[in-house]
């Protein structure tokens, strides 16, 4: 019966994830979330040799616009150059590497860093170096010292993504039918749509697997966010699980359909948006149906949905939409960020009603974001109590719900833990961690998404 | 009336009554005291029905919540509402509640509306739970709405003035 499959054992943990389709059970090693060396494989394999999202473009709207912020622990400069080009570099002079740009953002046609005073242009030529005639009499020499580009960037509707890794495939092969799920998000704006400042930066004490895991599972919504669905209630809107589904989208990434989930502005009213926002969602649609036609307007207008884009992105389209972005630290730590996604050109009330309901639920001052982040960081507390345990067989995780309709070749509810799956195998596979696979999986593979006019309505 | 901000001072009119320095540090005092001691129905009691409470992003560059992004932007009803969910058990994040120990100070008057004074204040916040000690640093921007017998918010605003919120250190409880 059991077809053991151990890719490289990490450690000497041995296998991490534990898959059998005769016991139905899914499980995986704590250690996983707990060990820092597990955590130095996932930076090296996963944040140096695949895409990862840096940001989007309208948070650097304007030529010399730029952004600092880390990715796999690197620090970047993310900015647009004199001539309107997007662009990352590493955030490190080329003369010893101090930090180039110590600002958080701005606007620049230099960054000069101070140590030595070499200058560069926001294009990454090293436009000023003082006291050149120490120095080879050579144009080669200069661009020798350009700043150091990122090896790849590229960009899917607005979204920017960068590769440490000059050979990754090319950005819409790594998302697959992920990216159009992105051009979903980005379509909703008449005239396009844009990040907001007002950046929520936090820093959870868990794993960033957990966020992942988090985001991915409808079944702790209840409990986790009773007080939130009793507020819901209480302004008229009753929250449902039904009709709400799972897709592994490949390669990581992973999708949850949601109809009952929440209203979403714009799209599907809910009491507490109030009337005005009755009527224009109405126009709405309207406009949405011209625009993109009906099949298209539906799949944008009538589910709200929350992605998962391998291994750092989260696109929240819920009551509003939220773009989030994992940067783990440690083991023990993520650093998270979060911009609000709006419609360019909506009228400020609408702005305003957008801006409260999704900070009334997202973010560590809403109403249910913080129970979900307590959620996270006491699974990392809890999880040290099976550490060597004297029967390692506590020092597992279960992942199983739902996988009995998974067999059947069922299409995975979002209040199952087949999105985590889907997720966990695509991670074994990157970190090379291994797996041992009991029994038969499924035969047929799952659509990778829901077809048009599919579930989901 | 109004005095110019920038010139803050240790006694403002509002209408025909004083508002001294003195009053707005004692409504404050009360007003952590109530929050420490989770009091939080009484809490309520301090804010105008209408009333707001806020939070901006530790990015914050003057925007409003109107444009940007914030932590809380709540409204009357949300305060409610968020006051309702604390006290539930059910409020996962704050069961059991974080021990809170807030010094409030640097106060200052800042201009005298028709029926309101602004006001600003220094707080520091220390928060304990779960074997972790998490330090809030920041600034109120009230506007206070002046009664007859007493002030109420109008605004309650805080400031956070950290980077980012560190590991552990969410807002689950009133900053
Ligand atoms: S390290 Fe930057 S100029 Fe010397
Ligand atoms: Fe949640």
């Amino acid at each position: 019966m059991a077809q053991q499959t151990p890719v490289r054992p990490l450690g000497a943990a041995g296998a991490m994830i534990d898959e059998d389709w005769e016991a139905l059970r899914f499980r995986v090693h704590r250690s996983a979330y707990r060990d820092p060396e597990v955590f130095r494989t996932e930076v090296d394999r996963i944040w140096n040799h695949t895409w990862l999202y840096l940001g989007h473009e309208t948070e650097i709207p304007k030529a010399g616009d730029f952004k600092t912020r880390t990715l796999g622990g690197r620090p970047l400069i993310f900015c647009r150059d004199a001539d309107g080009q997007v662009r990352a570099f590493f955030n490190a002079c080329t003369h010893r590497g101090t930090v180039l740009c110590r600002h958080s953002e701005g606007n620049t046609k230099f960054f000069q860093c101070f140590y030595h005073a070499w200058a560069f242009s926001n294009s990454g030529e090293l436009a000023a170096l003082p006291g050149d005639d120490a120095y080879p009499d050579d144009p080669a020499f200069r661009a020798s010292m350009a700043l150091r580009q990122v090896p790849r960037l590229q960009i899917h509707e607005g979204f920017v993504f960068v590769a440490f890794d000059p050979d990754v495939p090319d950005l819409l092969t790594h998302l697959g039918p992920a990216a159009h799920y992105m051009s979903l998000t980005a379509k909703i704006g008449e005239h396009g749509m844009t990040t907001l400042p007002g950046v929520q930066l936090y820093s959870v004490k868990g794993n960033w697997k957990l966020a992942v895991e988090n985001a991915m599972d409808g079944y702790h919504f209840a409990p986790t966010h009773n007080t939130f669905v009793g507020y819901l209630r209480e302004t008229g809107f009753a929250v449902t699980d039904d009709d709400q589904y799972a897709y592994d989208l490949g390669g990581g990434h992973g999708l949850l359909v949601l109809t009952g989930h929440n209203g979403r502005i714009g799209m599907v009213w809910e009491p507490r948006f109030g009337d005005e926002e009755k009527a224009r969602t109405v126009t709405k649609r309207r406009e949405l149906e011209a625009r993109l036609g009906p099949e298209l307007a539906a799949e944008v207008a009538d589910a709200s949905r929350i992605l998962f884009v391998f291994p750092n992105l989260l696109l929240f389209d819920l009551e509003a939409l939220t773009i989030r972005q994992l940067e783990p630290v440690a083991a023990d730590r993520t650093d998270v960020r979060a911009w609000q996604f709006v419609e360019v050109g909506e009228p400020e009330s609408v702005r305003a009603l957008r801006i409260k309901t999704m900070v009334s639920f997202v973010g560590p001052g809403g109403l249910a974001t913080p129970d979900d982040i307590e959620a996270y960081e006491a699974v990392q507390r809890g999880i040290t109590a099976t550490a060597d345990a004297v029967d390692p067989a506590h020092d597992w995780s279960d992942m199983s719900r739902g996988m009995a309709n998974e067999k059947q070749g069922n299409q995975g509810r979002s209040i199952d833990e087949g999105a985590m799956r889907s997720f966990w195998r695509r991670w074994a596979e990157v970190v090379g961690a291994g797996t041992s696979v009991a029994g038969d999986p499924p035969a047929g593979t799952p659509a990778a998404g829901p077809t048009s006019g599919g579930a989901g309505r | 009336m109004s005095t110019t901000v920038g010139s803050p001072r240790g006694v403002v009119k509002v209408e025909s009554r004083e508002v001294t320095r003195a009053e707005v540090e004692d409504f404050l005092y009360r007003e952590a005291q109530l929050l420490d001691e989770w009091r939080l129905d009484e809490w309520l009691t301090l804010i105008e029905p209408g009333g707001r409470l806020e939070v901006p992003t530790t990015d914050w560059a003057g925007w409003d919540a109107t444009t940007a992004g914030y932590f809380v932007a709540d409204d009357y009803e949300l305060i409610q509402a968020r006051v309702k969910r604390l006290k539930s058990r059910k409020a996962h994040a704050e069961n059991p509640h974080s021990r809170t120990h807030r010094m409030i100070s640097n106060v200052l008057l800042l201009e005298a509306g028709a029926e309101t004074v602004w006001i600003s204040a220094n707080f520091l916040i220390h928060r304990y739970r779960d074997g972790g000690a998490y330090t809030y640093v920041g600034r109120y921007e009230h506007v206070l709405k002046v009664d007859p017998d007493g002030l109420r918010f109008r605004l309650r605003r805080a400031v956070p003035v950290m980077e980012s919120m560190d590991p552990g250190a969410r807002l689950s409880f009133i900053l």
